[in-house]
């Protein structure tokens, strides 16, 4: 029973890595490059989202609307001040630009907010739970693991419908040619960082409803999401959701075996998944 | 271009009498101030303050992880964010050699190499499957590992740490007279290692390596075998630097052994002082220990400027202070390039 519910625990949790791997997936897939601010930025999302609920008496899901178009403004302003000039076969410069940018932000949050762990506060939402057999299932985390299987799916559709995601997909297999047949890179670009930063926003809701932030969380959510893409094989969306549930499940029944091996059982599968199955559960190769 | 196509159509052209220069003045003043240093470093004990010698070990030390960095991220083309494995690896291992196995200290930080070594095989075997700026974050998993394995392991007491009570068998002026000669011996092997590496035919390699792996293969380099041969080096040379800073702070903990900080470090003294060069490390490193000495008191506010800085090296000037100062005058002090003499006949 104990593990049954580990299992449970650890899909819920899942839910919540998705979010951040989302992002991720996108960024890399299109770009080839990885913001090392991404949990930052999840961070400070967060921050501005608890300090706007208080100050201006917000519920949960005005906030989540809010967030969301925050974080699309800083991810077109990312991409355009410095990520545009970064971008190239060569990884070091962006890896290195955006790890300056995240100290630089790690600090500055620091300052603005200190170093207290906050969480927004939700209403009765989060305490609610219903029950599975003998089993208390939250409420809140099942919302957060349905909204994270729709922008999966909507993600997911969008690349491969849209005129948008077929842009996308055709600057990340070769910018080059797509920028000849019309394609602006810039553009999509710049669309693609939008997007992963606004779903950062949803991340940044639920982070702070489920549990608390503080401005040095950042490069924590980071490893999680990278290692959820890896899990699940690069370039897939689906796959990244995947990760996230795998990386879920390790952490919670970690968690179980032993209160300090949660995290560590994660980090493990991911390396044994690199050992055995470099290319990921859906990559192909 | 119309030299060209005048000595092709020369029936037999005699191979012009050429040599290859590979050393500059500036070079050979640099090599001798370079040793002056050495042997001052050594001679610490003899003249200078407790004080005084900690801090030159520690500047030692930044000087020897910014390099291994330099090495791996300037040359090899591996970007590595968790350098603090190694560090942490080797200290431990030093702490378990002397303090629990009673090794003589001095020889268990040299003894403690063997660890980097170990820890690097199978991390590079693993996270070389992973492309460029994965293979970054990658490294920051295994010293995620590291960390947290260190935490719950009790042998080494756990997240409560060790405290290197050893050393109080050691008088005062045997410890400087060690940790000097050591911190000497770590810039010999870091600094002067790597001129000795990029001044060989290795060099060579590693350079075509830097400029374009794709090239460098065809020219008959074995780009994977090098990767992994410098991706060693640099574990251990950083995994020594970890060693000495530990041996000097007398006591280590999870958290301090393997602190992310180290890697910001790193990449700071490199991409401010300049990546891919010698030269840069050095300004690089003396910069950031000032600026830590004097502007460290304002904390968060000072690390906000660093990480900017870092943004703004990599946004506008990739080749760091070195770079810039090279397009002014050409004095290199580690001359690694070969230059092609002709002799008037």
């Amino acid at each position: 029973m104990q593990w049954l519910d580990g299992l449970i625990q650890g899909i819920l949790l899942g839910g919540l890595y998705a979010q951040y791997a989302l992002g991720m997936a996108l960024m890399f897939g299109v770009m080839r490059i990885v913001n090392i601010t991404h949990g930052d930025l999840m961070v400070l999302l967060a921050l501005i989202g608890i300090s706007a609920a208080a100050s201006f008496t917000l519920g949960p899901w005005t906030t989540l609307a809010i967030l969301v178009l925050i974080g699309a403004f800083i991810g077109y302003a990312l991409q355009r001040v410095i990520l545009n000039r970064v971008v190239g076969a060569d990884p070091l410069p962006s890896l290195i630009a955006t790890f300056g940018l995240s100290i630089a932000l790690q600090n500055a949050m620091l300052q603005i907010w200190s170093a207290d762990t906050r969480s927004l506060p939700g209403g009765e939402i989060t305490q609610a739970s219903f029950q599975i057999g003998a089993m208390f299932v939250g409420v809140l985390p099942v919302i957060v693991l349905v909204t994270a299987t729709v922008l999966t799916g909507g993600l997911d559709a969008a690349l491969r419908f849209t005129r948008f995601g077929r842009a996308l997909r055709a600057a990340a297999a070769d910018v080059e040619a797509a920028a000849l047949t019309g394609v602006n890179p810039k553009t999509v670009y710049a669309a693609s960082t939008a997007i992963a930063v606004a779903i950062l926003g949803f991340a940044a809701v639920f982070q702070s409803m489920r549990a608390t932030v503080a401005p040095a969380d950042g490069p924590f959510q980071l490893i999680y999401a990278f290692e959820a893409v890896i899990i699940g094989g690069m370039g897939s969306i689906w796959g990244a959701f995947l990760g996230a549930m795998v990386l879920g499940i390790s952490q919670s029944i970690g968690f179980r075996i032993d209160p300090g091996f949660g995290i560590l059982a994660g980090h493990l599968v991911f390396l044994i998944v690199l050992a055995v199955r470099p290319q990921g559960i859906l990559g192909k190769g | 271009m119309s030299e060209a196509v005048a000595t092709g159509h020369g029936a037999t052209v005699p191979t012009p009498a050429v040599r290859v220069q590979r050393q500059t003045v500036s070079g050979i003043i640099a090599m001798a101030i370079g040793i002056g240093v050495l042997i001052t470093i050594a001679s610490m004990p003899w003249w200078a303050s407790q004080g005084l010698i900690r801090n030159v070990v520690e500047l030692c030390c930044y000087i020897a992880v910014a390099q291994m960095w330099n090495l791996l991220a300037g040359y090899a083309g591996l970007v590595s964010v968790g350098q603090q494995a190694f560090i942490g690896v080797a200290a431990y291992m030093m702490f378990v050699l002397a303090q629990l196995w009673g090794i003589n200290p001095f020889l268990a930080v040299l003894l403690s190499l063997i660890a980097p070594a170990i820890l690097a095989v199978p991390t590079y075997g693993l996270l070389h499957r992973l492309d460029g700026p994965y293979f970054a974050i990658g490294t920051w998993v295994v010293a995620e590992v590291m960390r947290l394995a260190t935490s719950t392991f009790t042998y080494v007491n756990a997240g409560a740490g060790m405290s290197l009570r050893v050393m109080t068998g050691y008088s005062a002026d045997e410890r400087a007279v060690g940790v000097s000669l050591l911190s000497a011996l770590l810039l010999l092997v870091t600094i002067g290692g790597s001129y000795w590496l990029l001044r060989s035919r290795y060099g060579l390699a590693l350079t075509a390596v830097r400029d374009n792996p794709v090239a460098a293969a065809s020219q008959g380099v074995n780009v994977g075998r090098l990767r992994f041969l410098v991706w060693i080096a640099a574990a251990v040379g950083t995994g020594l630097a970890g060693s000495i800073y530990f041996l000097a702070q007398l006591r280590i903990t999870p958290p301090s052994a393997y602190d992310p900080n180290w890697a910001n470090i790193a990449i700071f003294i490199v991409m401010v002082g300049g990546l891919g060069s010698l030269e840069g490390v050095l300004i690089g490193a003396l910069i950031y220990f000032f600026a830590d000495r004097w502007f460290g008191e304002y904390g968060a506010t000072y690390l906000v400027v660093l990480g900017l800085l870092t943004l703004f090296m990599a946004l506008f000037a990739r080749g760091g202070i070195w770079g810039l100062i090279c397009k002014v005058v050409d004095a290199p002090w580690f001359p690694t390039r070969r230059i092609l003499l002709e002799d008037k006949r």
